[in-house]
């Protein structure tokens, strides 16, 4: 799976984070109470201006947290969760089934990743469908209730505008998790039936399998092919039966009976739905003079994520690992790589590229080859290729002491520096992978490209030590929790939309957010000044004119008042942005589909990142619904 | 002076004050549009009754808008019960009659009743009791587990007489209370507003209905055109000071022909002598009273005497 913006560990996250949104509300809320003054300045005067804002901030304060009343939320979601019941929010359900539906006609079990398929879609149908509802809900529930005037009767009772708020998002939340779990609970079985599959096998299929010339007594065959794809099977002397793995799954094999009479039957597949906890190291790349480098090769790709390095060259891949110790993994590395091909003579495109993998003692240097492996990277997604550095390596195929190079100002420092290279260490014909090649806790592991004239790429997290294997139906709750606190989002932004703007506006003003939110990487970088092109205005130029955005505008004082006006526009962006909620990183539908672990500590974050972006907007939603003439 | 109070001795207490109460409407772009209170100056006191009277559009629901907060005062000031109109903790001793009944159609009226009694902070146990109690008393106990959208006219005004009382408020504010009643149920509304201030409540119910103003309340303004035109006692502002009438029965046409006889030598005049009519309301009233009493009489006339 490709991760491009990893997550800095959570403290650091924290500490930038709290930073930036300190200063993002404490802007907002200057800006605010500036605007507040000016409202009231130009009907009332400067002083009493002053007086009446202050005021509303205190009593802000008051009722967001004083007279805060749970019984009164309560009542209150209860209201919006019967307004949503009336709203018959239950057709989004059918609307559901109803797609899944098509999608189960549509989806094609033969594909070569169709777990990924079958989850992409149930995720990506519940995402859309959710932010469907909660706009839907949250844009037209406050607006209708001003407009049938309800809500004379609600706030002439001794209701807080910060309950009304509250109490509906909760009401809302709640009818929004009933049915996120509905969804999840379908979504799960409609996957698991989707993948299921049975292959068959009869003793015909069956052959002994011959080494040296003499029969080993053991069987294999194939079985037969269903969704595309079947399976070589082996049963040796005692009965025991193994199927192997193909298109990401294997099966359970039964043997009945013995000899000619023998029954096999094959269970449902298993491995599918997988949610694999990976350990990552740090990459680094070493060129092919076996410099080190920060970067490897571009190999022309517009998308710079894998850096590439030649073959057969000194040339490697390295990931250091920390914190390997027997007690972690006492039998060996389970290792998983997803290997970029880059192949400069095409020839034979479906024959395998070899490459070795390696492990190295940072400190001595000890470089043990473990294993060649074959690369059959020809398809458009890489496949992910296991493999195993054993706690016992036995006579590898190569052994020797590699110093790594790096490149400073004073000259090129070798390490292990000569004076303690010790070649004694590569006399031994068994390596124990702790003694001899972890020094306090590091190791590194290493891939190089066997062939010349091919090339490898990886980005960092293509290797990982797969740790172990945590429970596929948390990680889906995990996603579904992600959903969830988008839908949070959008119900928080659309309430406090719909306190100051009619329904079908404030509907329209939450999917600018939801857009936005989703391209907020875009509009900061626009905001930055990192596009192509310039700003907004002068992209418009270069668009009616036609001019290339890579020339200079010829300079005079048209260029310059649209380079000004640019100036402006990119503040109101970077203002616009800093209030956008970065929901293009809550989507955790990739994570689950391919397999892997959402991190708690992901989790973590973007809760924290929910309550942000909810509680100021819901703040600012009570401003506008306080100054705000519910009769008029 | 003029009070509402039955005890003259204590200053009264005032509830409501209002002081230079103005309320321009304006458009979006902010340009004036109507100006439907001017400068409303009003005392109301703990207990009594007050009524305001005045034709479709004079700005009594706009008055009792500013009172409750729902509008901002364009200048001037209110003070309901001793706190600003817009202060939101003001409403746990206020009962609030809409102008129509702005009720929640897909609840119950069990479950509107429970829902805004959950807004005054009341507990379960309290609430059940009150929303019983109030259902009774509005007669739609037997409605209240029917959803307010199935509610006709009358018994929807009812729910929403019943959730102003939700709380057992000091001050109850009534807009237009008898629309959309039967001559029962508005007999029933005056009871009760009767019932209330005997219980020490202040109410302050608006009106373009003469009658029922007339019959229930202590003292009125008259609003029109957004200015207060008359303010005062109620009982003190209908009587005709120098006109006396005497009804009595039993005399014939003799005993008429001396009384007038007697007023003319004397150099009073006479405005009218007859027979006096009763008010439709009496009237209809006083039919259902019947009707109770001799279950099955019925007017037998040409018209309705097509035998079905
Ligand atoms: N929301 C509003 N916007 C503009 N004008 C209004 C609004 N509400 C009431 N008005 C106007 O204000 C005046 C007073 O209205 P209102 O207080 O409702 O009268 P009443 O209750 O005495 O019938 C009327 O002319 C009415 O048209
Ligand atoms: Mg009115």
């Amino acid at each position: 799976m490709v991760v491009e913006n990893p997550l800095p560990p959570f403290l650091i996250w924290f500490a930038g984070a709290l930073a930036i949104w300190l200063g993002v509300v404490a802007a907002v809320s200057l800006v605010g109470f500036f605007l507040g003054w000016l409202a009231v300045a130009l009907e009332r005067g400067p002083r009493e201006a002053v007086a009446r804002n202050w005021q509303m901030i205190c009593q802000a304060f008051q009722d967001f947290v004083r007279y805060i009343s749970g019984s009164r939320i309560s009542g209150l979601a209860y209201l919006a969760i019967k307004e949503s019941i009336r709203r018959r929010v239950i057709a989004v359900f059918v609307v559901f089934l109803v797609l899944l539906m098509f999608a189960g006609w549509h989806i094609d079990p033969a594909s070569r990743e169709p777990a990924v398929l079958y989850l992409n879609f149930v995720l990506s149908a519940t995402t859309y469908l959710m932010l469907l509802l909660a706009l839907f809900i949250a844009s037209f529930s406050l607006p209708t209730d001003i407009r049938n005037r309800t809500i004379h009767t609600v706030v002439t009772k001794p209701v807080r505008a910060s309950e009304i708020l509250l109490g509906r998002l909760s009401g809302f939340a709640l009818v929004a998790t009933v049915i996120l779990i509905g969804m999840a609970i379908v979504s799960f079985f409609f996957v698991t039936l989707g993948l299921n599959h049975r292959h068959t096998l009869t003793a015909e299929n069956l052959q002994s399998v011959t080494e040296g010339g003499g029969e080993t007594g053991t069987l294999t065959g194939l079985t037969s092919s269903v969704f595309g794809h079947r399976h070589r099977v082996y049963v040796d002397v005692g009965g025991q039966g193994r199927v192997e793995v193909a298109r990401g799954h294997y099966h359970s094999l039964r043997v009945v009976g013995s000899g000619p009479d023998a029954r096999y039957e094959i269970g449902p597949p298993e491995g599918f739905l997988l949610a694999r906890v990976p350990i990552y190291g740090k990459l680094e790349f070493r060129d092919r003079d076996g410099l080190d480098a920060d970067k490897g090769l571009n190999v022309g790709d517009e998308w710079t994520y894998r850096g590439y390095i030649q073959g057969a060259s000194p040339a490697a891949l390295i990931w250091t690992f920390e914190g390997m110790s027997p007690r972690r993994f006492p039998e060996g590395l389970p290792l998983e790589l997803t290997l970029g091909v880059f192949r400069t003579h095409k020839g034979n495109i479906e024959k395998p590229v070899l490459g070795s993998l390696a492990v190295r003692n940072p400190r001595t240097g000890l470089y043990v080859e473990t294993e060649i492996f074959e690369s059959r990277e020809f398809a458009e997604v890489p496949e992910i290729k296991r493999l195993f550095v054993p706690r016992k390596i036995v006579n590898p195929p190569s052994v020797q002491i590699i110093q790594r190079k790096k490149n400073t100002p004073e000259g090129i420092v070798l390490s292990p520096p000569p004076e303690e290279v010790r070649p004694e260490l590569t006399q031994k014909r068994e390596f124990d992978l702790y003694e001899d090649l972890v020094d306090n806790g590091r190791l590194e592991v290493w891939i190089r490209c066997i062939e010349p004239g091919q090339y490898f790429g990886a980005a960092q997290p293509d290797l990982y030590i797969r740790a172990r294997d945590g429970s596929f139906v948390i990680n889906l709750l995990k996603a579904c929790y992600g959903i969830w606190l988008v839908t949070i989002i959008v119900l928080a932004y659309g309430i406090t939309a719909s306190t100051f703007l009619s329904a079908p506006v404030a509907m329209v003003a939450t999917i600018g957010v939801l857009v936005g939110g989703l391209f907020r990487d875009f509009v900061i970088k626009l905001a930055l000044g990192q596009t192509y092109g310039g700003g907004p205005f002068e992209s418009l130029y270069r668009l009616v004119t036609q001019e290339n955005v890579m020339s200079e505008l010829e300079p005079g004082l048209g260029t310059l008042l649209l380079k000004m006006a640019d100036v402006i526009a990119r503040g109101f962006l970077f203002a616009v942005a800093s209030i956008l909620p970065p929901l293009g990183q809550f989507g955790w539908a990739n994570w689950v589909a391919h397999g892997f672990d959402i991190p708690w500590e992901h989790v973590l974050i973007r809760t924290l990142q929910t309550f942000a972006f909810a509680i100021p907007v819901i703040v600012a939603g009570y401003f506008f619904f306080k100054s705000r003439e519910i009769a008029e | 002076m003029q009070t509402g109070v039955n005890t003259p001795h204590a200053v009264p207490e005032v509830v409501v004050e209002t002081r230079n109460l103005t309320k321009i409407y304006r458009d979006f772009w902010g340009r004036q549009k109507v100006r439907a209170l001017k400068a409303l100056d009003l005392t109301i006191y703990k207990g009594e009754i007050f009524g305001l009277l005045g034709p479709n559009g004079s700005g009594k629901t706009t008055t009792m808008k500013l009172l409750l907060g729902l509008l901002f005062p364009t200048e001037g000031q209110a003070i309901v019960l001793g706190k600003d109109a817009t202060d939101v903790s003001k409403n746990e001793r206020i009962g609030y009659l809409p102008e129509e009944t702005y009720l929640y159609r897909f609840l119950t009226g069990e479950e509107t009743l429970d829902f805004f009694g959950r807004l005054f902070n009341m507990p379960a146990a309290v609430r059940r009791q009150r929303t019983a109690e109030l259902l009774e008393l509005v007669g739609l106990t037997g409605a209240r587990r029917r959803q307010v959208r199935e509610y006709s006219k009358g018994m929807a005004r009812r729910l929403g007489l019943a959730q102003a009382l939700i709380n057992d408020p000091d001050l109850i504010l009534l807009d237009e209370p008898t629309t959309g009643l039967d001559p029962i149920g508005t007999r029933a509304m005056k009871d009760l507003i009767l019932r209330l201030k005997d219980q020490g409540k202040t109410i302050i119910m608006c009106s373009h209905l003469l009658a029922d103003v007339q019959d229930v309340c202590d003292r009125i303004g008259i609003l029109y055109q957004g200015e207060l035109k008359e303010l005062g006692r109620v009982d003190a502002l209908l009587k005709v000071r120098d006109v006396t009438e005497i009804r009595f029965s039993g005399g014939d046409g003799a005993l008429v022909d001396d009384v007038k006889q007697v007023i003319e030598r004397r150099n009073g005049k006479i405005h009218f002598i007859g027979n006096p009519t009763t008010t439709l309301e009496e009237l209809f009233l006083q039919i259902i009273r019947e009707s109770e009493a001799h279950p099955g009489r019925r007017v037998r006339g040409g018209i309705s005497g097509d035998g079905r």
